[in-house]
């Protein structure tokens, strides 16, 4: 089997933040659904969290090319 | 699966890697990708020329999606980070990263183009370490060296006993890892896209071309959904532009606020 | 493309983190173009179209609350003339009133005093005219009297001073007895 172990790294590292979007979405559906008129509001929250929570799995490929 | 159906055509599939990015001079040492960031700019250029040309109070169609473009950046991005009185002086950064950035990530679902040129990370570096550097002079020049230090790793209300652990790390998160996590953010994801791109297309043409029976099968069905996956990835190069938009409104907006 | 690319892969492949140095230059110089270009002209542009459609707008409103003001103001106007109208009609009114009946107590005066006025002549002629007539009469009457007194005697009476005497007497029994219908009578 050929492949780098560092990938597996990548692997692991998006499940975090896998999660974490899942959650932050979960919420502005949530929000959205209880009060649709502060829609715009919470997008603009919930895209500035998934970008935040979206790093960590950044730096999980970036990590698996820099030890390649 | 496809192991034993490649090892009966005879020929390997060389799956595209990061090598797909590596792409030979054209002439004298000029690549796709520079080709494409002077199209780039010739394209916003064109676009909000023809657009003012004969600007009127009543806009035209060409003014109206020039103006949608800008209010968009003007009022959902830059008023919401930074604020009415601080916002002037920023908005033509604003506005030159967002279109910039978005016209180059959308090469990647033009056809004959297909590229966008964000998926190398030499043009997300330069953008991400000008935006670190604007956004850490406007700090400075608002609060001095530092206020402006303190500002940005002293967050107030943090118990003493704490504060060994969370200084340092709110310095590397807000000083540091920004530009990074910026630059980072726009290649990866224009560099993961595309290379599911090629990925579906490449390998479905393999398998329609060297794939047997099942290949017939197989292989049109990635091709079409590769077509899905190109207006998923529109959606992406669209949001990934206005990401790294609001990022940097953010980031400049923090470093300008008052104090928390 | 994936000929070419092979012989990378083979090596396996440039590090992709590693920025490809002219491209990002060319990125640096089209990033400064652009952004001199949105700087020096585009935003401007908007930005002052921006703030004349404002201005506009706000111009309109201005306008749309003089009009008001004007037309406020010319109702104000109105009600007022109006109002003095309304006032003026009532005091002609009253006026007219007033005059009328002044004019009837006028007439009523006038008249009244007409009346009274013929009502006086009248009896002041009555008066005069009886008069007359009662000297006419003693005059005529004692003649007569005297007359037919001195016819029926066969006596004639010459003392004038008797005479007188007996008629006078006679006319104040006369008065005296037709006295009673004659008060009530005026």
């Amino acid at each position: 089997m050929e492949g780098n172990i560092a990938i597996l790294g990548y692997g692991l590292s998006a499940i975090g933040p896998g999660i974490g979007i899942g959650l932050i979405f979960a919420a502005f559906i949530n929000g959205t659904a209880r009060q649709p008129e502060a829609r715009g509001v919470l997008q603009g929250i919930a895209i500035l969290g998934f970008a935040l929570a979206e790093a960590l799995a950044i730096f999980g490929l970036v990590l698996a090319f820099v030890f390649q | 699966m496809s192991t034993p159906v490649l090892a009966a055509d005879g020929g390997e599939f060389q799956p595209p890697g990061v090598g797909s990015f590596d792409f030979p001079p054209i002439v004298a040492g000029i690549t796709k990708p520079m080709v494409l960031l002077v199209l780039s700019i010739i394209i916003v250029g064109v676009f909000f020329w023809a657009a003012l040309r004969k600007s009127s109070l009543v806009p035209g169609k060409m003014q109206f999606a020039a103006e949608s473009t800008y209010d968009f950046v003007r009022n959902s991005i830059g008023r919401d980070m930074i604020g009415g009185k601080d916002l002037r002086p920023y908005l033509p950064l604003l506005v030159t990263v967002f279109t910039f950035i978005l016209v180059n990530n959308v090469f990647g679902f033009v056809p004959f183009l297909q590229l966008p040129t964000m998926s190398n990370p030499g043009v997300p570096y330069g953008i991400a370490l000008i935006v670190w550097l604007v956004y850490n002079g406007a700090g400075f020049a608002r609060h001095g060296a530092v206020g402006y230090l303190k500002h940005q790793t002293w967050p107030p209300g943090v118990p003493g006993w704490i504060r060994p652990l969370v200084t340092p790390l709110e310095f590397i998160s807000n000083i540091l890892v920004r530009p990074l996590t910026l630059s980072l953010r726009l290649f990866a994801n224009m560099f993961a896209g595309h290379l599911v791109l090629l990925v579906f297309i490449l390998g479905g043409e393999y398998l329609l071309l060297h794939g047997g029976v099942l290949g017939m099968v197989a292989g049109p069905l990635a091709l079409i959904l590769s077509i899905v996956l190109m207006f998923f990835e529109l959606v992406i190069q669209f949001l990934q532009a206005y990401i790294f938009t609001m990022l940097t409104a953010s980031y400049i907006g923090g470093a300008v606020a008052e104090e928390h | 493309m994936l000929n070419e690319n092979t012989t990378v892969l083979a090596q396996g492949g440039p590090n992709p983190l590693f920025p490809h140095i002219p491209e990002t230059i060319i990125g640096l110089i089209s990033f400064a173009i652009l952004y001199f270009f949105v700087h020096k002209y585009v935003v401007p542009r908007f930005e002052k179209i921006y703030q004349e459609r404002s201005q506009r707008i706000e111009g309109g409103i201005a306008r749309a609350e003089e009009a008001q003001a004007e037309a406020q103001r010319t109702l104000e106007q109105y009600k007022e003339q109006l109002a003095e109208a309304r006032s003026e009609a009532a005091r002609i009114r009253d006026d007219a009133r007033a005059e009328g009946q002044q004019i009837v107590e006028e007439m009523r005066a006038q008249a009244q005093a007409e009346s009274d006025r013929i009502v006086n002549q009248g009896q002041a002629q009555l008066a005069a005219q009886r008069s007359q007539i009662v000297a006419e009469l003693r005059a005529d009457l004692g003649r007569q009297a005297v007359d037919l007194a001195s016819r029926v005697v066969g006596e004639s009476l010459e003392d004038e001073t008797r005479r007188r005497g007996t008629v006078d007497r006679f006319l104040d029994e006369l008065e005296a007895t037709s006295a009673p219908s004659g008060s009530t009578s005026s």
